[in-house]
């Protein structure tokens, strides 16, 4: 609104006490609450109507408090998550209810969730799927998959039960209790009252000259605090996340490269950005052509995006054995296919938003991030101050999925913060964090696969470009990981794998749960099922007959000698694969419009960086009091860092892991534990969590000499280890105490062993590889072209299951993100910017999910565990095109398969 | 510039007297025009809240029900004479939005929500008439996957968002206003204007008329209704083709039929030829696929829309092979 203002004073009740505030007219609840009455339990993930994390009940109903004028609640009651949990048994059971169940991932859903819970079960205390799913279906979850959500609201047997905590045990999630009662602080939630705001000036064009009029004196005019343009940059202006292809600017300069792109910032306080309307800001644009597609970008004369990138070429990856073309040859079948997909939005319902305020002449920026330290090195470069002029306090993250990786808020927040000395805070508008995050990179895949007659994969040929928007971001990450995973968890001997990435005027290509490898499993596991199929061999056999196994080697010619799990997760699908396939061909003898499918795909990724070092360092320690504390470093974005780094740590320590204090990060305080990235905090800082833990062990008995197996309990100001010998009392408070104000410490790092790729692409990439297998059975309406999968059955090979409830956890989420890219998700630059355009699965989507837990122990990951956090996505989408395949008898080699695409798809096969 | 203002009106009357222009908007609960305000797309200087009025729904004297203009949506589709004697009008409700937006939204807001085209959202970045008029429209030839194929004009081709309207249209709901200059009802089916070469002119409404109540005529007896709603996701997501259907059928002849479709078109577009053709057949696949053929005779549409047309088509017959199958 771009209007001065009256305030007026409303009365209404708050969580059953009187409340009484200054609202201005139009203006939200939400913000009433949040702002100016504190409700930060009330959370904002749209400001639109889209996705409910804001539901709060008026008079007893829930509502959107983002759609409601605060003025409509006057003399009316308003109750939140908070009040609810303080007051109402029934809150306080739901709120155990989701902790038992894992039903709270990152918890930025969970108000939303369980305020219009609450209001249902106020009615109707057993409530059934179709009620729940009624009542919840206005709020979104990125994290859950929702299935453990409604079983929490129903009231279904506790997942979690108590115990001691050690690996393998599932109980509930160490940092849970805040998310189901209200207090969990995100990155909108952390800022001081009073704080000034920051709103970024951004492109409304794909590709646009601009000019600023007179900037000092617009600020002199408004009274703004400060404009920010690229000119208050002290350091470069430029980031990215990997070193040899840092190429995006803060501010851009002359011209914007994205729709979207921010070119200036105005720090103001509240008042002023209560009536600021953007388009008074001095700035012309010119809209220029862009290209937004990857075929434009290659043709001659296309406009180059970045020095040095010849043809928009980012870079590409190749990785090949054998003979490719000879094995293709040879075979008695072969298939080929031309795969496509579209951008895909992460979806994280929190978006961007943190605080920043000047401490001792140092910089502390308060945000949601994956990657605490990267953010620092990002910052070091942009502010051109020395490292320890900067501290990064992460806040609970509301999802990320990959895109919290690359820096958002932090530079403005940091460049507003040192430029006026105040605090300041900022929170993107939900178009603003689609507009400029990163998103999947878009596909354009050609694969062609021979097999001989027995089945044996004789040849494998792909290439594939993607599509890696205006800047590198993760883009050469991917460009490297598809041609090592390509191949999908199988053993060939004769593979090519080609890909690029190529730049366009589109958003930023980055990290996405999988790195690209969703997108080449859509290609790899279709053309399985037609191989299988043209060769006359069910293709569950078909799969098991190419599968990798220990011993054999990959496609980069790595071999393992141990937890190749591939052949386990499909043989565990057997059964259902059996069962429903003749269910459904049942079902479709007596059903004409309504056809059943039931498809498989498996899918593996390599845990940690490709060939990189990535270690991670976990510190722990003791108090003077015994207290144990762990500084775990990792980011806990939801996925359960912070419960299994700990089940870990205790297990190796010897000790329960709920008398642990852990310590989150913080740059100033807690070791570099990397980022929270490609599967592999599980492995890589559980691993340095294991060593920590050992190392401790190792210490205490060896200062207190006692035997190996010694039990250990820790408090009172001292250990008491109990051995064959019997009880033996070690006093801390002799002991002195260091800076940290520990008596005991270990600090250990883990860096998994990997060898570099040759030009071949050959090598060691990763020490350790997950797998997984699903199977999903879907009903088409060959009339309207809609697709409903009705069941999944889905098999990871996690090595050891740590907490088997978060495992299923990141399963059903895994689940439910490659169902929305196979069926609903395409971001269309410019277009779907929205929640209510950008559709992602509700409730009512995620049909129930068995889960089976596989268990090949990895030689390397701890206990035998591996990660896990995106092969749970990788062969959804797949196993949805084929088993609308099996349905229809049509191949869809373009996702989302919307009704419209099925549909046409169908019509053309019929015709 | 003047400042914004709130207030609430504790009368129709009340209501009227305090519109006094262009900037002065009435505020239903605020789903559409509040999210409208933050876009800078509406920008009153006056609102004026009508949610505290005409909040019941009433049997009449003629067999028909009246419901006001501020009873919530949700109230009216749980209401039992709704169920009962107009279920396609509570299937619509309940197929659209979520039950938060339900719970709120009011029935004068929701027959007044705007387009969803996401040009016409698009303010800094797109051209729009229905916004900005003689500017131009960058959803033809644009990204139109969403829109509409019938009623729509060279200058507009953005659809209407609601379901309950298509029901409204179905059972033909008067739509009852009053003014400065008195009250008058309007048939829901003339209420909406088509774009043609002024699509910021939506409907017939007044600067300044206030929507009171929405009268439904009486049911007729035998008469079987449903409505249908084709989206990507299963629930909360606007319609890429909804069909709000109705048949009487009598000794194997269709004796009346209503279709109206969702999605497609600048209004509720009711297919009276289509559903002359029924009238008067029997109860078949054919009689269905032909009336569907003639509703959409007229779609015009554009590449990323073309699937509507035959959506459309397999919707309309879907639903009245429904009816006709429950009627038997
Ligand atoms: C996320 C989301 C999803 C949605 N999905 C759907 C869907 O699937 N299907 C669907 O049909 N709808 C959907 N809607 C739209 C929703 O139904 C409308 O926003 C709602 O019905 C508007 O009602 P309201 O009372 O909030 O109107 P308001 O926003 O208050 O008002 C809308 C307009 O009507 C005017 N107005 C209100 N009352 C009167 C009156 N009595 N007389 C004259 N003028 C009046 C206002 O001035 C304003 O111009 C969705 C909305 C959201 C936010
Ligand atoms: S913030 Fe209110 S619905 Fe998303
Ligand atoms: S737990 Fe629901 S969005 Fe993260």
């Amino acid at each position: 609104m771009n209007k001065p203002f009256f305030s007026q004073q409303i009365a209404f009740e708050l969580n059953t006490q009187p409340a009484r505030a200054d609202a201005t007219p139009g203006q939200r609840l939400s913000e009433l609450l949040r702002e100016n009455l504190g409700a930060r339990d009330v959370k904002i993930g749209c400001d639109a109507g889209d996705c409910g994390a804001c539901t709060v009940l008026l008079d007893g109903q829930p509502v959107c408090a983002c759609l409601t004028a605060a003025h409509q609640v006057e003399g009316r009651s308003v109750e939140t998550l908070a009040g609810l949990y303080r007051a109402e048994e029934k809150a306080k059971r739901l709120a155990d209810s989701f902790q038992n169940h894992g039903a709270a991932q990152c918890g930025i859903c969970t108000p939303g969730m369980m305020v219009s819970a609450i209001a249902l079960l106020r009615n109707n205390d057993a409530p059934t799927e179709d009620e729940v799913k009624d009542a919840l279906g206005g709020v979104l979850c990125r994290c859950t998959g929702y299935r453990k959500i409604i079983d929490a609201v129903v009231g279904a047997p506790a997942i979690a039960h108590d115990g001691d905590g050690s690996v393998g045990t599932s109980i509930r999630r160490l940092d849970g209790q805040c998310k189901v009662d209200g207090t969990e602080a995100f990155g909108d939630d952390v800022a001081p009252v009073g704080c000034l705001e920051i709103f970024v000036i951004r492109s409304p064009f794909a590709r646009a000259s601009f000019t600023f009029e007179n900037l000092a004196s617009f600020a002199d005019a408004t009274g703004v605090e400060a404009v920010l343009t690229a000119d208050d940059i002290a350091g470069r202006n430029i980031f990215g996340v990997i070193p040899q292809f840092m190429d995006q600017p803060v501010f851009a300069e002359a011209e914007t490269r994205f729709r979207g792109e921010a070119v200036a910032a105005v720090v103001a306080t509240s008042e002023f950005m209560s009536t600021f309307d953007p388009r008074s800001f001095p700035v012309t644009w010119t809209e220029m052509p862009a290209t937004q597609n990857i075929h434009d970008a290659q043709k001659d004369g296309a406009v180059q995006l970045h020095h040095g990138r010849d043809g928009n070429v980012m870079c590409g990856g190749f990785v090949t054995c054998g003979d490719a073309q000879a094995g293709l040859s040879a075979a008695s079948k072969t298939v080929e296919g031309h795969f496509k997909s579209g951008f895909v939005e992460h979806g994280y319902i929190e978006p961007e938003a943190g605080f920043a305020q000047i401490v001792n002449g140092r910089v502390e920026v308060h945000a949601c991030t994956q990657a605490p330290v990267m953010d620092l090195d990002s910052l070091q470069i942009i502010l051109g101050l020395d490292r320890s002029q900067i501290r990064i306090v992460p806040t609970a993250v509301g999802g990320g999925f990959g895109s919290k990786l690359d820096i958002s808020v932090q530079p403005y927040l940091a460049l507003a913060a040192l430029k006026t000395g105040k605090p300041v805070r900022i929170c993107y508008s939900r178009t603003e964090s689609m507009q400029s995050s990163t998103k999947r990179h878009p596909s354009d895949i050609r694969l062609k696969i021979g097999a001989d007659a027995e089945g044996r994969i004789t040849g494998f040929d792909f290439y594939g470009e993607f599509d890696t928007g205006a800047y590198a971001s993760w883009g050469p990450t991917v460009a490297n990981r598809v041609p090592v995973h390509a191949s999908g968890p199988y053993a060939i001997s004769n593979y090519r794998a080609e890909s690029k990435g190529i730049h366009t005027h589109n958003p930023p290509a980055g990290a996405f749960r999988g790195f690209g490898v969703p997108q080449s499993a859509i290609a790899q596991e279709s053309l399985f099922d037609d191989l299988a199929r043209k060769l006359g061999i069910d293709p569950l056999e078909f799969r098991i007959i190419n599968a990798l196994e220990d011993g054999v080697p990959t496609v980069c010619g790595q071999v393992f000698d141990q937890g190749v799990g591939i052949t386990a997760c499909l043989k565990a699908l057997r059964p259902a694969w059996q069962s429903e396939t003749a269910a459904a061909k049942a079902f479709n003898e007596t059903s004409t419009t309504i056809k059943r499918g039931v498809g498989i795909a498996a899918g593996w990724y390599g845990c940690g960086n490709t060939s990189l070092p990535n270690p991670s360092t976990i510190k722990s320690g003791v108090r003077p009091d015994g207290r144990v504390v762990l500084y775990q470093g990792a980011m806990d974005i939801g996925q359960g860092a912070n419960t299994v780094i700990t089940q870990i740590f205790a297990t190796a320590l010897g000790v329960p892991a709920d008398s642990i204090s852990r310590i989150g990060a913080d740059t100033d305080v807690t070791p570099d534990a990397g980022k929270t990235s490609a599967s592999r905090q599980t492995y890589v800082s559980g691993n340095a969590a294991r060593l920590s833990g050992e190392a401790l062990r190792r210490l205490i008995l060896e200062r207190m000499n006692v035997a190996r197996d010694a039990e250990l309990t820790f408090g009172d100001g001292e250990i008491v280890a109990t051995d064959a010998e019997g009880e033996h009392r070690f006093d801390l408070s002799k002991l002195a105490c260091d800076d940290e104000r520990l008596v005991l410490r270990a600090e250990e790092t883990y860096d998994p062993p990997t060898r570099p790729l040759d030009e071949n692409g050959q090598g060691a990439p990763y020490a350790q590889f997950g797998y997984a297998a699903h199977l999903v059975v879907v009903d088409v309406d060959t009339a309207m072209g809609t697709v409903k999968p009705t069941k999944f059955v889905a098999a990871h090979d996690v090595g050891r299951a740590i907490n088997p409830m978060m495992v299923e956890g990141q399963v059903h989420g895994g689940i439910a993100q490659g169902l929305g890219m196979a069926l609903m998700e395409e971001y269309v630059p410019g277009r779907t910017e929205n929640l209510h355009d950008y559709l992602i699965p509700t409730i009512g989507d995620i049909p129930p999910i068995e889960t089976i837990i596989i268990e090949e122990p990895d030689a390397h990951g701890p206990y035998g565990a591996k990660g896990l956090g995106e092969h749970v996505l990788i062969p959804t989408a797949p196993a949805i095109l084929n088993a609308i395949n099996a349905a229809t008898g049509v191949r869809i080699t373009r996702v989302p398969a919307t009704p419209s695409l099925v549909r046409t798809e169908i019509r053309k096969a019929q015709r | 510039m003047n400042p914004l203002t709130y207030e609430k009106a504790t009368s129709s009357t009340d209501a009227l007297e305090r519109h006094d222009g262009d900037a002065a908007k009435f505020l239903g609960a605020g789903t559409n025009l509040v999210d409208l305000m933050r876009e800078g797309i509406a920008t009153p200087t006056r609102l004026i809240d009508v949610t505290g009025l005409a909040q019941s729904i009433e049997e009449q004297s003629d067999g028909g029900l009246r419901i006001g203009a501020g009873v919530s949506n949700t109230a009216v589709a749980e209401d039992a004479t709704v169920r009962a004697q107009y279920p396609a009008l509570s299937r619509a409700i309940l197929a659209g939005a979520s039950a938060q937006i339900r719970n709120m939204a009011t029935v004068g807001g929701n027959i007044l929500q705007r387009t969803r085209c996401s040009y016409f959202y698009d303010v800094a970045g797109s051209r729009c008439n229905k916004r900005s008029p003689g500017e131009g429209c960058d959803a033809i030839g644009g990204f139109n996957r969403a829109h509409g194929i019938l009623g729509v004009s060279d200058s507009c081709i953005a659809t209407h968002p609601s379901d309950m309207a298509v029901a409204l249209s179905l059972y033909d709901a008067v739509i009852n206003v009053e003014s400065d200059e008195g009250t008058r009802s309007i048939p829901i089916n003339d209420f909406y204007v088509l774009p043609e070469d002024t699509p910021d002119i939506e409907n017939q409404l007044n600067p300044g008329e206030l929507i009171v109540s929405v009268d439904l005529p009486a049911p007729s007896a035998n008469r079987r209704a449903t409505y249908r709603k084709v989206r990507d996701r299963a629930s909360y997501a606007f319609a890429l083709v909804s069909v709000a259907g109705s048949l009487i059928i009598k000794d194997g002849l269709v004796v009346d039929a209503g279709i109206s479709l969702g999605g497609v078109a600048p209004k509720p577009w009711r297919a009276i030829e289509a559903e002359a053709a029924i009238v008067g057949s029997p109860p078949t696949e054919e009689t269905f696929r032909n009336a569907a053929q003639i509703a959409l005779a007229d779609a015009t549409t554009q590449p990323g829309n073309v699937f509507k047309t035959e959506l459309a088509q397999r919707v309309i017959v879907a639903v009245l092979q429904d009816l006709a199958g429950d009627a038997q």
